[in-house]
C-alpha cells in the first residue's frame, strides 16, 4: 500500500498529493508531489528536488516545507515499502584497499 | 517532438476538455483527407463519437505509417474491424480496457510529456501481462510478474486494475506502481530522458549498476561468483571499470547484456 502524506488545507481540497508508491524507481528515495498530470520528486536524503523539470518552484513554499517536516516519517515509510534501496545506504564494510607500491618507470633503452 | 492530435468532432460538440488539446478539428469527410496528407507519418486521433467514423470513409485503403486511435464511446464490432484497417493502435471505450476519467485523460493528451503518462490499460491474467496506453497512444506491455509484492508484503491484485492519478499511478488495488518506475524499466528512451533530467546525476559505471541491482530487486550478496563487498567496491566507484569476467557475471545475474548496464 503507498505511503501519503496527508497535506494542510487548503492543498488537499485543490488536489495536490504527497506519496511514496509500492513500485518506485531505482533513483535516491524520494516523495512524488502531484498536482493533476504534473509532478515532482523530492529527495529524502537532501529535501531537495530531483529533477529539473518541472521546476521546483511551481511548487508551493508551504507544500515544501511541510514535506521536509515530515521527513523523519517519510523516511521510515520509504526504508519499510523500499528495504533493498534504504535512505541511509547500508554498505558492507568495505575491505582495506592495500595502496599500490609505487614503482619507478623503466626507461626504455634505445637501441642504435 | 510530440505527434499532432486530430479530434474527429464537429465544432459544436466540442467542450472545453477537448479545446484544450489544442487539435486540429475534422468534422468533414475533406477535412478527414486532408488531415491523412498532412500527416500521413503519424497522429493521434481522438473520436468523442463512435457515428463520425462514417467520415473515414473513402480515406485511402494503404493506411499511412501510423495512426492511433481513441475512442470515447463504445465500438461495435464491426465499427472496430473497419478501423483496423486504418490505424495502427486503437484505444477503445469496452469493459476490459480501463480508462482514466474523461476530464483526466483529456489533460493528459494535451501535456507536452504525454508519453510519459498511462491514459489507459488492460490485464490479460491468461498470457500474465497488461497493456498500458501511454498518452500517445502507444501500447507498452509489462509481465504482471514484474510488480512484485512491496515491502510491507502488500501483492497486486490484477482484478482490481486501474490507471489513476492522471496517469501518474498504476494501481492494482492495494497496491500501487509508478509511471516512472514502469518506464524507466521497461523504455530506454525514457531511461535516458529521465537521467538527463535529474539534477544531480551519478553518471558512473557504479551508480548504473546500483539503480539497475535496485530495479532488479537484487541485494549486493545476489551476484554468484562476485563477493558483496566487490559489487558494493564497483558501486562505490572503487573499481571504475570491472574485468570483462566480472562483467559478464553481473549482466548475466542483472538479466541485460554487458554493455547495457550503463544505459540504467
Amino acid at each position: 500500500m503507498p505511503h501519503e502524506l496527508l497535506l494542510p488545507e487548503p492543498w488537499t481540497s485543490q488536489g495536490w498529493k504527497v506519496k511514496i508508491f509500492d513500485v518506485e524507481g531505482p533513483e535516491e528515495p524520494h516523495v512524488t508531489v502531484r498536482f493533476r498530470a504534473r509532478a515532482w520528486r523530492v529527495s529524502l536524503r537532501s529535501g531537495n528536488f530531483l529533477d529539473r523539470e518541472p521546476p521546483g518552484r511551481d511548487v508551493p513554499e508551504e507544500i515544501v516545507s511541510n514535506v521536509r517536516d515530515n521527513l523523519a516519517a517519510l523516511v521510515t515509510a520509504w526504508d519499510t515499502l523500499h528495504p533493498s534501496n534504504v535512505v541511509k545506504s547500508p554498505e558492507p564494510e568495505a575491505e582495506e584497499v592495500p595502496e599500490k607500491p609505487k614503482t619507478k618507470k623503466r626507461k626504455k633503452s634505445r637501441q642504435t | 517532438m510530440n505527434d499532432p492530435v486530430i479530434l474527429l468532432a464537429h465544432r459544436q460538440d466540442i467542450d472545453t476538455p477537448l479545446r484544450a488539446l489544442h487539435a486540429t478539428i475534422v468534422g468533414t469527410r475533406d477535412a478527414v483527407h486532408r488531415a491523412c496528407s498532412e500527416h500521413r507519418r503519424g497522429a493521434v486521433w481522438i473520436a468523442p463519437r463512435a457515428d463520425l467514423f462514417r467520415l473515414l470513409l473513402g480515406r485511402p485503403s494503404t493506411p499511412t505509417r501510423d495512426q492511433r486511435l481513441l475512442v470515447l464511446e463504445g465500438l461495435r464490432e464491426q465499427q472496430y474491424a473497419f478501423l483496423r484497417t486504418m490505424f495502427r493502435v486503437i484505444v477503445p471505450m469496452d469493459k476490459e480496457v480501463r480508462r482514466l476519467p474523461r476530464e483526466e485523460l483529456l489533460e493528459v493528451v494535451a501535456m507536452p510529456n504525454r508519453d510519459e503518462l498511462f491514459v489507459a490499460g488492460a490485464v490479460d491474467e491468461d498470457d500474465g501481462v497488461v497493456t498500458l496506453y501511454r498518452g500517445n497512444l502507444e501500447p507498452l506491455v509489462v509481465p504482471l510478474d514484474w510488480f512484485k509484492p512491496s515491502g510491507t508484503g502488500v501483492r497486486p491484485d490484477p482484478a482490481r486494475f486501474e490507471v489513476t492519478d492522471f496517469g501518474h499511478t498504476v494501481r492494482f488495488g492495494d497496491y500501487e506502481a509508478s509511471t516512472h518506475a514502469i518506464l524507466y524499466a521497461h523504455d530506454p528512451k525514457y531511461r535516458t530522458r529521465a537521467k538527463a533530467r535529474l539534477l544531480e546525476q551519478d553518471k558512473s559505471f557504479g551508480g548504473a549498476l546500483r539503480r539497475l541491482r535496485i530495479l532488479k530487486g537484487l541485494s549486493l550478496s545476489d551476484f554468484p561468483g562476485i563477493s558483496d563487498k566487490s559489487v558494493a567496491r564497483i558501486e562505490k566507484g572503487d573499481v571504475e571499470k570491472p574485468h570483462a569476467g566480472t562483467m559478464a557475471k553481473l549482466a548475466k545475474r542483472l538479466g541485460v547484456k554487458p554493455e547495457e548496464i550503463s544505459t540504467y
